[in-house]
């Protein structure tokens, strides 16, 4: 390296508890930009794992806008059987899913607590078309059986083969649990880890109604989902408004903007120490530059370039930000660590790809704030009137 | 090329402009030196010895008029060629020693020659160097406030004289020495003459400038003999 490298390093090493201070400015700064990007991807992870990912799915309601504004009962809004058979038209080939939903008290075996559950009515038939990922048992076929989802099971400690009463006192009947669901998380078409879902006939027959719920939409693979769910509003909607379809491409997506936006929010607050150590470091350099004007006058004087002046300079800035950046850079690693054992207790999001961009995106930043704010110092150096600079004491 | 006088001036004319009025520094000086010379420039304060330093040390250049230096007209040079020329032609020595505190006495040495070459240096030609300014070899690797100021001052001359240049300009070498010290890097700054250094040197000291062979009197911006 160079003489001015070397000049550089001497001076640091001569100022060292200044440019120690400067060095953990940009240490905060660094911690600060890069943890609060791993509490954001471990938000975005923790998040797109919830959301189950059984493929895109268009969920048709019933419209309830009216209703909701001029108090009518939106309980009683239901997809009757003959828009059912529309909608089964319009998104064909895709497959069309009607389901029926009641909140119902239960009991498990005999002698426990009331509690209360999601039983969902589905043909068996669909079942295959909902994708269900069986943990233990087989799918339900039959009207005296039921399938659980697996947190449901695991609170309740349901097995294969345990009874579950339905309806107050058992009035809705007995049914034998065939087959436990494995967890699906937070899904848009029916979510099952805390539900029961029972055969349709069976639902039909406990509660006396035929109309649906809601439809799900299963979108094949290589079939746009959007233009589903335009389709389905378009058509169904003809005359008056009588459903609604959601895309859940659309509302992941949603989801994704608002956790990437509160990502982006911290961040910037993590850039806001960035810029205080910025400023340290400008300051310092401004100091290292008026402490050595004489010595400048002499290097201009025995002939160094403007440009070498000026590397001398920025070398310091550049050492002070790459050993502070990666020093940040390894105590982010355990900040994110921290955070992600305090907040969201769990260390499994902690080293992704996602990570390990956020570090190298924060050390990046941190080396680009120190030169960016030793550029100016040396600049000023590097173009100091030699003369003036000689003279000065 | 060794005809070529090392340094020229014509009618150089140097003015400050100042709010309260334009101050001509120096007005018309013309002279030449040759090499091999030993000169000394002398005047009072404010007679304009210090512009003249600056000019001849290519540190600024002239309102009007003509600077040679080693035949190089200075006059619409940019500063990068400036600071060429000084690396390479100009040798300079301070009345204040002026050494670099973050540097050794061997890296402070070879410092103009790593300027030149833009690389690392063999650290033996800066030996070299310094033993032909009579500074003992223990003291090589010190840093300069170890030194005192007649040994600072030697190797402050060793630096002048790495990149060979073609003029030793000195700015009052020994007043910051006490006169015995003074009187020894005055030996040596006139043996190098002896040897082909072309040396010129500012003072106000006439002890000083009796050590050589023309002096050129400056008063109010003009050469006065």
């Amino acid at each position: 390296m160079s003489i001015f490298w070397e000049i550089a390093k001497r001076n640091i090493r001569v100022h060292f508890l200044r440019s120690a201070l400067a060095m953990l400015g940009i240490v905060i700064g660094v911690v600060a930009i890069v943890s609060m990007g791993i509490l954001g991807n471990a938000m975005v992870a923790m998040v797109s794992e919830t959301i189950s990912s059984v493929g895109d799915s268009v969920v048709v309601y019933p419209y309830f806008g009216s209703a909701g504004m001029g108090g009518g009962n939106i309980a009683n809004l239901r997809i009757t059987d003959q828009q059912f058979q529309q909608i089964k038209r319009v998104v064909a080939p895709n497959v069309a899913v009607p389901v029926q939903s009641a909140s119902e008290r239960m009991k498990i075996g005999v002698g426990g607590d009331d509690i209360i559950a999601t039983v969902y009515g589905v043909d068996p038939q669909y079942i295959p078309d909902l994708r269900f990922d069986l943990e233990a048992g087989s799918n339900n076929n039959a009207n005296s059986g039921c399938m659980v989802g697996s947190t449901f099971a695991k609170d309740n400690n349901i097995k294969v083969g345990s009874r579950i009463s339905l309806g107050s006192d058992g009035s809705k009947g007995t049914l034998r649990v065939t087959g436990i669901i494995k967890q699906r998380g937070m899904s848009f078409d029916i979510s099952t880890d805390n539900a029961v879902v029972v055969t349709r006939d069976w639902f039909e027959n406990s509660y006396d109604r035929k109309d649906y719920d809601n439809v799900v939409v299963k979108v094949k693979q290589g079939q746009d989902s959007a233009a589903i769910t335009t389709t389905i509003e378009k058509q169904m909607n003809k005359r008056d408004k009588v459903v609604m379809a959601m895309d859940s491409k659309v509302v992941l997506g949603a989801i994704n903007d608002m956790v990437g936006q509160v990502t982006l929010f911290v961040v910037a607050i993590g850039g806001i120490s960035m810029i205080v150590a910025g400023v340290s470091i400008f300051n310092i350099m401004m100091m290292s530059v008026s402490e050595r004007i004489k010595e400048i006058g002499i290097m201009r004087s025995i002939g160094t370039q403007k440009k070498e002046v000026m590397s001398m300079f920025v070398y310091e800035a550049v050492i002070i930000g790459v050993v502070g950046s990666a020093i940040g850079g390894v105590m982010s690693l355990l900040g994110g660590y921290a955070i992600n054992v305090l907040i969201l207790k769990s260390t499994k999001y902690l080293f992704t790809i996602p990570n390990a961009i956020s570090i190298a995106q924060g050390v990046a930043f941190g080396i680009v704030v120190c030169i960016a704010c030793g550029i100016y110092p040396a600049w000023k150096a590097a173009n100091m009137n030699p003369i003036d600079a000689l003279r000065h004491e | 090329m060794d005809n070529l006088p090392v340094m020229q001036f014509r009618d150089v004319v140097k003015v400050y402009p100042l709010p309260a009025g334009d101050v001509v520094a120096l007005d018309g000086v013309s002279f030449q030196v040759d090499r091999g010379e030993f000169i000394s420039v002398m005047g009072p304060s404010g007679s304009g010895k210090s512009t003249l330093l600056n000019l001849m040390g290519c540190l600024d250049t002239p309102t009007s008029g003509d600077i040679w230096i080693s035949g190089n007209a200075i006059r619409d040079m940019s500063d990068a060629e400036l600071t060429s020329l000084r690396r390479d032609r100009i040798g300079f020595i301070f009345q204040y020693f002026n050494l670099f505190p973050l540097l050794n006495i061997i890296e402070n040495v070879t410092f103009p020659m790593m300027l030149k070459t833009g690389k690392g240096v063999d650290p033996e030609r800066g030996k070299e160097v310094l033993r032909a300014v009579q500074l003992d070899d223990k003291l090589f690797t010190h840093t300069p406030t170890e030194l005192s100021g007649g040994q600072q001052q030697r190797v402050a001359i060793a630096r002048a004289l790495i990149n060979n240049p073609d003029i030793l300009l000195c700015d009052e070498p020994t007043g910051n020495l006490d006169s015995k010290t003074g009187a020894g890097i005055m030996e040596l700054m006139s043996d190098l003459n002896r040897k082909g250094t072309t040396i010129i040197m500012v003072t106000h000291d006439p002890n000083i400038a009796s050590y050589s062979r023309r002096t050129i009197r400056i008063a109010d911006g003009r050469i006065v003999s």
